[in-house]
């Protein structure tokens, strides 16, 4: 067993888990945050992206012993004070979900990759949209909302 | 109308900018997928599959499971034996082909005796964690004799093939036909010229978001089960899982809110949720289950599997006088319950596609190979006719070397011509693809394509353009109505029950616009409540699928709103002091000329019940559209983009442009993606699965479609008030052929089967010499 002490979303957390415990079972299961998905076992489709120390990652390829000490934000943590994340905003204006299941990983991996990228073109929105996958929009509004979302967040 | 005037429509209500209903739990984590459900003192399951394709099970030891701590049972096909959990549902008509009888296969919930694909469940683990489910898995030995396998459907039906089930001799459960086979085959005798192609339309699996997931409680008092799944309409599945499990649907109460798409794929009761019923019967506890990525691709239903050979006749006008259809559908080792009657009931529907066709005839061998089952993925056969169709015609005017923009022209029904009676016995409603697709063509610049050749050559690279027509039915259910329970409270909020369920189309928002529409309020003002487990069970109606949902359970939003106008207006006639003829409705109140009086709809339901039911039964309607792709193929690397897409689609009276859209992106890209690289394949000597990860399985990403061109061409349909025709589906039924179209005109080869990869498109290359 191995005890992980973390923040999730401001909020101080300790659990004690068996040591092969994925972090996306640590959020999912033991600080019952939902919003975080898994999609695959092979780290291809990026349901479970989250925030691990700023950076966004895709939970289910680390393990909870290693998020130890981290600071976490999930989905859950992006509205602020009752006030969308621009990501969420676009998302929801640009019609970029249908059912919403990718759409947490999704708007985690965007507000993550326009942190570096603040204007991305189109090639470098296509990569960073690469490792996740959605299988009802097609794409074409996601994208749109990525465009809306950095333009928005240059203001 | 262009594309930008479309937007600026989008959710408009009262002039404002609304976001769908559903959205914001969905972008802020507050969904509920059927994964985030949980019960106090749950347990969990893991299954135990075959690892092989073909075997007798000879003994199962799990002697050494103890050793794990928290296992508390583990279950066989001796348990499903004993619990009758036998037979899944089948659709399948009961007779075929001069009175055949169908041979519907059993499906015990876990396997007795024999396995028969890669994956097939053999016991089932409960233990307290699902860690611990899973270790002891890994634990049990099962001895199997292996026994040849089969995974290709016309090996399966050689004489000597291996034989899957004892009572299904020859692989073959059915065999079915449409139309009539003497006049097609006068038709290809006298003609002045046969085209005939064979088309595999592939294997691929719907891949939704979402893996399936199970919660199974049972309520001894009751002795019923509560379960949570991912379910395309509560009442179907309840109905499923009675049929499985020879129970009352009294039995079953279904509590979902959320789903991670569907697209056909969970329109099934599987083996694994009524085998956990057997545990939590026995533990009284709730189980649960949630299945992995790799589980999913082995063990969901799959899509298509279909292996077309298309015979088209046509006169020296090249007017087609007959279609002959030879369709072989692999069904995997075991009949799903919408599988092959989907298949054979849409591809008959429509296989005169949008064309004049006096002679038809279709000829269907059902098929069983050791591979997982098949079912329903988005279209259900309506792709998959329609791309045989539009391939052949394609190859028709290669081989006659016409334009084929100008041979479609030559044979589309006219308007007139409809309502059309087809040679296979359906009635289409209306369509006008004369007009559409001049309209099409004249937006993609069909004419101008030779100059855009000859610019992609100048940079080295092969173009080619490729169009299709195609209509597909929608609008007919299982059930025989569809009810919308209406009623209003004290504070005017409005509430809507529908059993109708989406998994991503919107149903919260574009319902509600319907039903605020007629009652002339804000569409804040209206809340949709999809399958409500107390009052589904008093419901009829169908579930979401085929592309149906808007022309049913749409239209009977408005029926029912206006069912609630009239109630309202007897109950407002009282406190008005005239007769109800007397009270007109508008904008939310009932008010009198006569007494000069007026009460809203939140009075008066303050006051009085004020509720009603809609009802409505829909036939057929037929959504259609043409979509006119151009790609540009590297001849280096074999890689194809797409230079444009344009679609132009009559899918009727349109309540939500953005849900219309998005729902065209996603199927047209569900169509792109089998065309270039999803493709479930099975190794022929083992019989394992190639694919079983989304490393081997190419999903479509982002980029590979920037943007679609989409218009619309609007004609009404009168099945019901608001001429909506359905949509959902139709995206994917044109893209499989538009796309193929375009890279097999850019190659100059007469066919190529999908997936299209740049590996399979750059040998063509090599073979074909092909200058560019
Ligand atoms: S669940 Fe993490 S990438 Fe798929
Ligand atoms: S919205 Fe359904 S998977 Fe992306």
């Amino acid at each position: 067993m191995a005890k992980v002490e973390l923040k999730i979303n401001g909020k101080q957390h300790s659990f004690d888990v068996e040591d092969r415990t994925l972090l996306v079972n640590l959020i999912r299961d033991h600080a019952q945050l939902t919003g975080t998905h898994v999609g695959c076992d092979t780290s291809q489709c990026g349901a479970c992206t989250i925030h691990m120390n700023g950076m966004a990652v895709k939970s289910c390829t680390v393990l909870a012993g290693q998020a130890n000490g981290a600071d976490i934000t999930t989905i859950e943590g992006m509205a602020k004070d009752g006030k969308l994340h621009p990501v969420q905003q676009a998302f929801t204006e640009c019609h970029a979900l249908q059912c919403g299941f990718c759409t947490p990983g999704m708007i985690m991996a965007v507000s993550g990759f326009l942190k570096d990228n603040p204007k991305p073109t189109d090639d470098e929105i296509y990569h960073g949209l690469e490792g996740n996958l959605c299988r009802c929009t097609g794409y074409i509004n996601i994208v749109k909302a990525v465009k809306q979302a950095a333009k928005a967040m240059s203001k | 109308m262009d594309q930008h005037e479309h937007h600026s429509r989008l959710f408009k209500v009262g002039g404002a900018q609304v976001s769908r209903f559903e959205d914001m739990r969905l972008i802020t984590g507050n969904g509920k997928y059927s994964s985030d459900w949980n019960a106090p003192g749950q347990l969990h399951a893991c299954f135990l599959r075959s690892d092989r394709a073909h075997a007798r099970i000879v003994s199962i030891n799990f002697d050494k499971v103890g050793q794990i701590k928290g296992v508390v049972g583990v279950y066989t096909g001796a348990d499903a034996q004993a619990a009758g959990y036998l037979r899944p549902p089948s659709f399948l008509p009961p007779t075929g082909k001069g009175g055949m009888k169908a041979r519907v296969p059993e499906r015990p919930c876990l396997a007795i005796g024999k396995v028969r694909f890669v994956g097939d469940p053999v016991a089932m683990v409960i233990a307290e964690t699902h860690l611990a489910a899973l270790d002891a898995c890994d634990l049990i030995d099962v001895v199997y004799e292996d026994l040849p396998a089969v995974v290709d459907p016309e090996e399966a039906l050689k004489p000597g093939a291996p034989q899957l089930h004892d009572d299904v001799p020859g692989n073959c459960p059915v065999e079915a036909e449409s139309g009539v086979e003497a006049p097609v085959m006068e038709a290809i005798a006298k003609a002045a010229h046969v085209t005939k192609i064979t088309v595999d339309c592939t294997r691929v699996t719907a891949s939704p978001m979402e893996p399936r997931a199970a919660l199974i409680e049972y309520t001894a008092d009751t002795d019923s089960y509560v379960v949570h799944t991912p379910s395309q309409g509560v009442n179907m599945t309840r109905k499923q899982f009675a049929t499985y499990a020879n129970l009352g649907e009294d039995k079953f109460r279904v509590e979902i809110q959320d789903v991670g798409g569907g697209f056909g794929q969970r329109s099934t009761v599987y083996p694994e949720y009524v085998s956990m019923m057997m545990a939590a019967k026995a533990l009284q506890r709730p189980i649960k289950w949630v299945s992995t990525r790799t589980e999913s691709f082995l063990t969901d239903t799959h899509g298509r599997a279909n292996l077309i050979t298309a015979t088209l006749a046509l006169d020296k006008n090249a007017q087609f006088t007959g279609l002959r259809i030879d369709w072989i559908t692999d069904q995997g080792a075991y009949l799903s319950p919408t599988g092959p009657a989907g298949h054979i009931r849409n591809a008959t529907s429509c296989m005169n596609g949008v064309y004049n066709i006096p002679a038809l005839y279709g000829h269907f061998k059902v098929v069983l190979t050791n591979t997982g089952w098949v079912a329903a993925y988005r279209g259900a056969g309506r792709p998959d006719i329609a791309y045989a169709i539009e391939r052949v015609v394609d190859a028709a005017a290669l081989e006659l070397n016409m334009d084929p923009a100008d041979l479609r022209r030559r044979n589309y029904l006219a308007l007139s011509d409809y309502p059309y009676k087809s040679a296979t016995g359906s009635t289409i409603e209306i369509a006008d693809l004369p007009g559409l697709s001049a309209k099409a063509l004249a937006l993609a610049d069909w004419s101008g394509f030779e100059a855009r050749k000859a610019a992609s050559a100048r940079k080295g690279k092969l173009r080619g353009i490729g169009m299709s027509a195609v209509i597909e039915p929608t609008g007919a259910g299982s059930y025989p109505r569809d009810e919308i329970d209406i009623s209003v409270d004290g504070e005017g909020q409005v509430t809507v029950h529908t059993v109708a369920h989406s998994q991503g189309q919107g149903h919260e928002t574009s319902f509600a616009m319907v039903v605020a529409e007629a009652l002339g309020i804000a569409t804040e003002r209206v809340k949709i409540r999809q399958g409500d487990a107390d009052r589904a069970p008093h419901m009829v109606g169908n579930h979401t699928g085929g592309s149906r949902s808007m022309v049913g359970a749409g239209t009977v939003c408005h029926i029912a709103a206006n069912k609630l106008i009239d109630a309202g207006k007897s109950l407002a006639a009282e406190d008005l002091g005239v007769e109800p003829s007397q009270v007109s409705y508008g904008k939310g109140e009932f008010t009198s000329a006569h007494s000069k009086k007026k009460i809203t709809l939140a009075q008066l339901a303050a006051k009085k019940t004020l509720a009603a039911k809609g009802e409505g039964t829909f036939i057929s309607t037929f959504p259609n559209g043409c979509h006119i792709a151009e790609v540009e193929i590297d001849p280096e690397t074999g890689i194809t983009e797409i230079a444009s897409y344009l679609s132009v689609d009559d899918c009727g009276h349109v309540v939500s442009h953005t849900i219309v859209e998005g729902q065209m992106h996603g199927a047209v890209v569900q169509g792109l993606g089998q065309v270039f690289g999803e493709h479930i394949v099975y190794d022929k000597e083992s019989g394992q699965m190639l694919t079983g990860t989304f490393m081997d399985y190419i999903m479509p990403r982002a980029g590979k479609l920037k943007s679609i061109q989409m218009e619309e061409y609007t004609t009404l349909s009168k099945l019901g008030p608001l001429g909506i025709k359905g949509m959902g589906g139709s995206g994917c039924t044109a893209s499989l052929p538009a796309l193929v179209n375009a890279v097999v005109n850019a190659l100059g080869v007469r066919h190529l089967d999908m997936p299209l990869t740049p590996s399979k498109v750059w040998k063509t290359i090599q073979q074909t010499n092909v200058k560019h």
